[in-house]
């Protein structure tokens, strides 16, 4: 006995496109977690005082402008800074390391200030007077970085 | 068309619960806490599926412990006891008991190099409100009988100083302190982290690509340049410390005085040394031990650092580099559990002694 094939059970075109949205939606999730978060990504600058998150950048913003954090009595400025290999005027564009620091603060111990320019994720600039943390977060991972430096 | 809705949404409901369900990786999941406690900032990173619930226990626990341990905190069981010179401690105070014990053995082990009593001469430096100053031989005279250690008697529920004497446990705090996050890491299951209390750091297990965590000693030369480091320890399951004249000082009348007070003479230990880093093993108690070596060992000098390896079976128990100020770098180590890989470029020459 043969029996016929039912044309409901036949896929259609729109099967085909209720495959493909189930298909794009698991990628889609998948790079999702795949992100992990944003754990990597842009380097990225984190602001924390006293504990709390107050501020987070591109380091490339303060080309716009400086950033000024005010806390505990003290006032620290933010830029953007260039730890040159060769005197300026020796190189044209200036070869160096460019990062963040802290270029003004009235805080006592001015610690800040002297970290001089952090560069890399993981750094941190700390002000213990006014509380305040820059750390750079994300960035290029490289393997053989410090992973925390003693001193 | 219902049917093909209804496989959509299901998909998209599966897709989104299993999402949410999915275990966290703990080679992955992770959570980064910063702190500033104990006059310090201090960054935390745990891993693990409950690495946010650990960090912020981490952060409780140094909380408590800074409660306890403070020296400019005024209602600090470490500030009762200066004041009153003695103190009947609670049941939550008996951890002071147990730092004091340990700080004891440690005056004992290092001939009085490491000394809490060595706190109103720290004071008269201003090294406690960065309100600097050098002070006069005559008041060094009147304070520096009172640096005695061996005169703090300790109960299981009593503490009591000798008379006029005061305690500072700056040189051994955060190093208990790393101590008391490895039973918080046990507690909730923590497979790997890294715990930087401000020149201190625990390597609790190794890094999720399974190598040690590399931990980077700070060259003493350029402390202002994140970048120049002596050397790297590689560290898994690990503490470390390192006590150094460059980490605070002041200047007056061109000269430079660092915060590493000699107990015996009242002034800034002038050892020769620049730096001295101290590694060992998790056991119980070592991140006290390793923090107040760091600083007994700096203010010996080289010559009795070494001496000091050797001896008491220490050789066996920790590592150490040390820094001189004539350009040296003294790597100790007879474990072979901690590898250094010197940093070629810094200009030091490197030595290795067992």
């Amino acid at each position: 006995m043969s029996m016929r094939r039912s044309p409901e059970l036949r896929p259609t075109v729109w099967d085909g496109l209720t495959a493909l949205a189930v298909l794009l939606l698991a990628l889609g999730l998948a790079f999702f977690q795949w992100r992990g978060g944003g754990e990597s990504g842009e380097l990225t600058a984190v602001v924390t005082i006293d504990g709390e998150e107050a501020d987070r950048f591109a380091p490339a913003e303060l080309l716009n402008a400086p950033r000024t954090y005010t806390h505990n009595g003290y006032t620290l400025e933010v830029v953007l800074g260039v730890d040159y290999e060769n005197p300026p005027l020796n190189a044209l564009p200036p070869v160096g390391t460019s990062g963040i620091c802290v270029a003004v603060s009235d805080c006592p111990t001015r610690d800040c200030v002297r970290t001089g320019i952090i560069s890399r994720g993981g750094q941190s600039i700390v002000c213990l007077p006014a509380r305040v943390i820059i750390r750079l977060e994300g960035g290029a991972a490289d393997p053989d970085a410090p992973d925390a430096v003693l001193g | 068309m219902k049917g093909r809705i209804f496989c959509l949404w299901t998909a998209l409901l599966l897709a989104l619960t299993g999402c949410a369900m999915t275990p966290a990786d703990p080679d992955t999941a992770r959570e980064s806490i910063q702190v500033i406690a104990m006059d310090t900032a201090m960054l935390i990173t745990t891993y693990g599926e409950r690495s946010p619930a650990a960090a912020y226990a981490c952060e409780d626990a140094i909380r408590e412990l800074e409660a306890l341990f403070s020296r400019t905190d005024p209602d600090s069981a470490v500030s009762r006891l200066n004041a009153a010179g003695s103190l009947e401690l609670s049941e939550e105070e008996t951890e002071l008991a147990g730092i004091l014990r340990q700080a004891g053995r440690y005056y004992e082990q290092t001939g009085g190099a490491f000394d809490i009593t060595v706190a109103p001469v720290v004071s008269a430096w201003g090294f406690t409100t960065d309100s600097f100053q050098v002070p006069a031989q005559s008041e060094l005279d009147r304070l520096l009988p009172l640096v005695d250690g061996s005169a703090v008697t300790v109960e299981d529920r009593a503490a009591a100083l000798g008379p006029g004497q005061s305690i500072d446990l700056g040189a051994i705090a955060k190093g208990y302190a790393a101590g008391r996050l490895c039973t918080v890491f046990n507690e909730y299951e923590v497979p790997r982290a890294l715990a930087d209390l401000g020149g201190n750091v625990l390597a609790w297990g190794d890094r999720p690509d399974g190598t040690p965590w590399r931990v980077g000693i700070q060259d003493p030369a350029h402390p202002d340049d994140k970048e120049a480091l002596v050397g790297v320890l590689e560290l898994a399951d690990a503490f470390a410390v390192t006590s150094g004249s460059y980490q605070r000082y002041f200047e007056q009348d061109g000269k430079r005085y660092h915060h590493i007070i000699d107990p015996a003479t009242g002034k800034p230990a002038d050892s020769g040394l620049t730096s001295v880093t101290v590694a060992a093993g998790t056991e119980a108690g070592n991140g006290a031990m390793c923090d107040a070596y760091s600083t007994a060992l700096f203010t010996m000098g080289e010559e009795k650092a070494l001496e000091f390896w050797r001896s008491q079976e220490n050789g066996a128990l920790f590592s150490m580099v040390l820094v001189t100020e004539d350009g040296r770098v003294v790597v100790a180590d007879q474990i072979g559990r901690f590898a250094f890989t010197p940093n070629e470029d810094s200009g030091y020459v490197y030595e290795t002694v067992s």
